[in-house]
């Protein structure tokens, strides 16, 4: 209906909109398909299981918090990708009723209690996940090995180096060799790579490769369900960039602030000094990745304008790198896109452009 | 009304603390009320100077008074509460003292029309009575369903007296394995006071729309 017709008349802010919302969400979905397929794959049947109670947890709640509030239940997909990030957001041996209790929260209340589509303040998504983090923190640490691992030994890399570092041990060398040298599980494939890369390539140049490395790019790591595979997810990104889904602020102004933030100053807290943070270790587990491009992009609660698209994301940066090094490990990349949410309309007022037609012209 | 209840979110963890509360609540604010409108009918009395004046009095400004009795109250409140329930005076901890903060702010709503109208003294010092106890009755039922909710949800059990055989506690099997924490903050509490006011203003909604409904097919 809305294609066909020449003219569209709605009321302001007229920010661009040539994106219907359900082809907004299914873009949003397809793009979220491959890192969650490279879950599925990692984790196996579980990791399917909590998708799916998710998604399907999510698409119910939607359409019966729609019915109770007298709303139009939409068809347009967004219940359904808020499901999926939330599924990807959960460690694949969650219980199931851990999914499912963050999408309800996530849908009826972050969502349909604030009007709806289009008028809750904060993430639903991330409103839901957090809400399940706070309620079952034990719960929510529950990881999976990766493959080509022993079994029962899983631990995300990000944890696995907070407990290293809370035994007193300094690391030497870098995180890697840190993990390393606490006996961290890489598998046993990443051992092969790492090791004929060291000898027929960079043997040549004088310089080796920890082990480790190969598993973190590839995405062969206990973590999420969803956030495991920083090249997978790129690759949605890369497409949603493509078809003008998301724009480039929020993302490049949230990793370009975090990845300086955890360089010049991810080395203190490890006792190692300045400008030895290894930040390229820290984009490569948690949900950093994730979260700046597609969960920060959400339209409805990033701010409109340029300039503070740019604010929120350096904001948004900052505080991930702050709450994953000082807060309580899990909830960096959720809270600090809540925050994020929670100040975007004030970034909006700041970066507000200046008005097209000058005033005084209009009083003389 | 909201305004009254704010603090009151933050002791709505337990049942047995919200049931604390709203006992302290209904005792200063019946007292309060009551010995306001007796003070009133003495200092203000006919003929006495500064009569008609309605911020007049032996306290200076009302509200000042107001302010001193809910405080005396409060506090005497908080020495009974301690003497006889030490344990869950410490729970509730700071937030007895800030019932004066509460009660004022009820009182202050509730200093509306009716007591105007009203001459004689002993129907004066009833509806004082009434208005008061109305108000702590409300207030304890909403706390109580707050409580039962988050408690419930959040922790799995209710927490009630203990009373001979019953020890006190009751675990709700299902949820007191991985009860949902979360609404066990401030945030949760805010949270079911905000669906408590909003099924509220649905029932309000609700009864104005009938008797019209009904007098529109009368009208027909």
């Amino acid at each position: 209906m809305a294609d066909s017709t020449p003219l569209t008349v709605s009321p302001a802010p007229h920010v661009g909109g040539l994106i219907s919302s359900a082809r907004l969400n299914w873009s949003l979905a397809l793009s979220l398909l491959p890192a969650s397929a490279w879950g599925v794959f990692l984790f196996g049947f579980p990791a399917l299981q909590v998708l799916a109670v998710a998604a399907a947890t999510a698409l119910v709640a939607d359409a019966a918090a729609s019915l109770a509030w007298g709303r139009a239940v939409l068809r347009d997909g967004s219940a359904a990708v808020t499901g999926l990030l939330i599924g990807m957001l959960m460690p694949p041996a969650v219980p199931l009723y851990v999914p499912a209790a963050a999408s309800a929260f996530g849908i009826i209340v972050v969502k349909q209690s604030f009007g709806g589509l289009g008028r809750n303040w904060m993430n639903p998504a991330l409103g839901g996940v957090v809400f399940a983090l706070f309620s079952w923190a034990d719960a929510a640490t529950r990881w999976l090995p990766a493959r080509g691992t022993p079994a029962g030994t899983a631990a995300a890399p990000l944890a696995a180096l907070r407990s290293a570092l809370a035994g007193g041990a300094q690391p030497t060398g870098g995180v890697l060799s840190a993990l390393g040298a606490r006996g961290y599980p890489w598998s046993s494939l990443d051992g092969r790579v790492v090791s004929w890369v060291n000898v027929h390539v960079l043997s040549a140049v004088g310089l080796s490769l920890p082990g480790g490395v190969f598993d973190l790019l590839v995405g062969n790591i206990p973590g999420r369900i969803g956030d495991v595979s920083v090249p997978l997810l790129m690759l949605g990104a890369a497409f949603l960039l493509a078809r003008r889904v998301i724009r480039w602020q929020v993302p490049v102004a949230y990793l370009a602030s975090f990845l300086v933030a955890a360089q010049v100053f991810g080395g203190l807290p490890m006792g190692r000094g300045w400008f030895a943070g290894a930040a390229l270790f820290q984009l490569f587990c948690g949900s950093v990745v994730l979260g700046a491009f597609f969960m920060a992009t959400d339209p409805v609660t990033s701010p409109l304008t340029r300039g503070g698209r740019v604010a929120y994301g350096i904001c948004l940066g900052l505080l991930t790198f702050l709450l994953r090094y000082f807060g309580t490990p899990g909830f960096g990349v959720p809270l600090a896109i809540l925050l994020g949410n929670c100040i975007s309309p004030l970034l909006d007022k700041i970066a507000r452009p200046r008005a097209a037609s000058p005033r005084k012209a209009v009083v003389q | 009304m909201l305004v009254g209840l704010c603090p009151a979110a933050a002791v709505t963890g337990r049942v047995i603390d919200a049931l604390w509360m709203s006992l302290g609540m209904a005792f200063v604010l019946i007292l309060t009320s009551l010995s306001r409108v007796i003070l009133h009918l003495l200092l203000d009395a006919p003929g006495s100077a500064g009569s008609g004046s309605r911020e007049s009095g032996l306290l200076g400004s009302r509200w000042l008074g107001v302010l001193f009795l809910a405080a005396c109250f409060t506090a005497s409140f908080e020495v009974i509460m301690g003497a006889f329930a030490p344990q869950e005076s410490a729970a509730l901890g700071i937030y007895v003292p800030l019932l004066a903060v509460n009660c004022i702010v009820l009182e202050r709503l509730a200093d509306g029309s009716p007591r105007r109208a009203i001459q004689e003294n002993g129907a004066r010092i009833f509806r004082a009575l009434g208005a008061a106890a109305s108000r702590g009755a409300a207030f304890a039922v909403a706390l109580v369903l707050i409580s039962v909710v988050r408690e419930t949800l959040g922790s799995g059990t209710i927490t009630l007296f203990p009373l001979g055989a019953f020890g006190g506690t009751i675990v709700v099997s299902g949820i007191s394995a991985a009860p949902a924490r979360a609404l066990l903050f401030a945030g949760g509490g805010f949270l079911c006071l905000g669906y408590l006011a909003g099924l509220v203003r649905l029932a309000g909604r609700l009864r104005n729309r009938r008797p019209r409904a009904a007098g529109e097919a009368g009208a027909q």
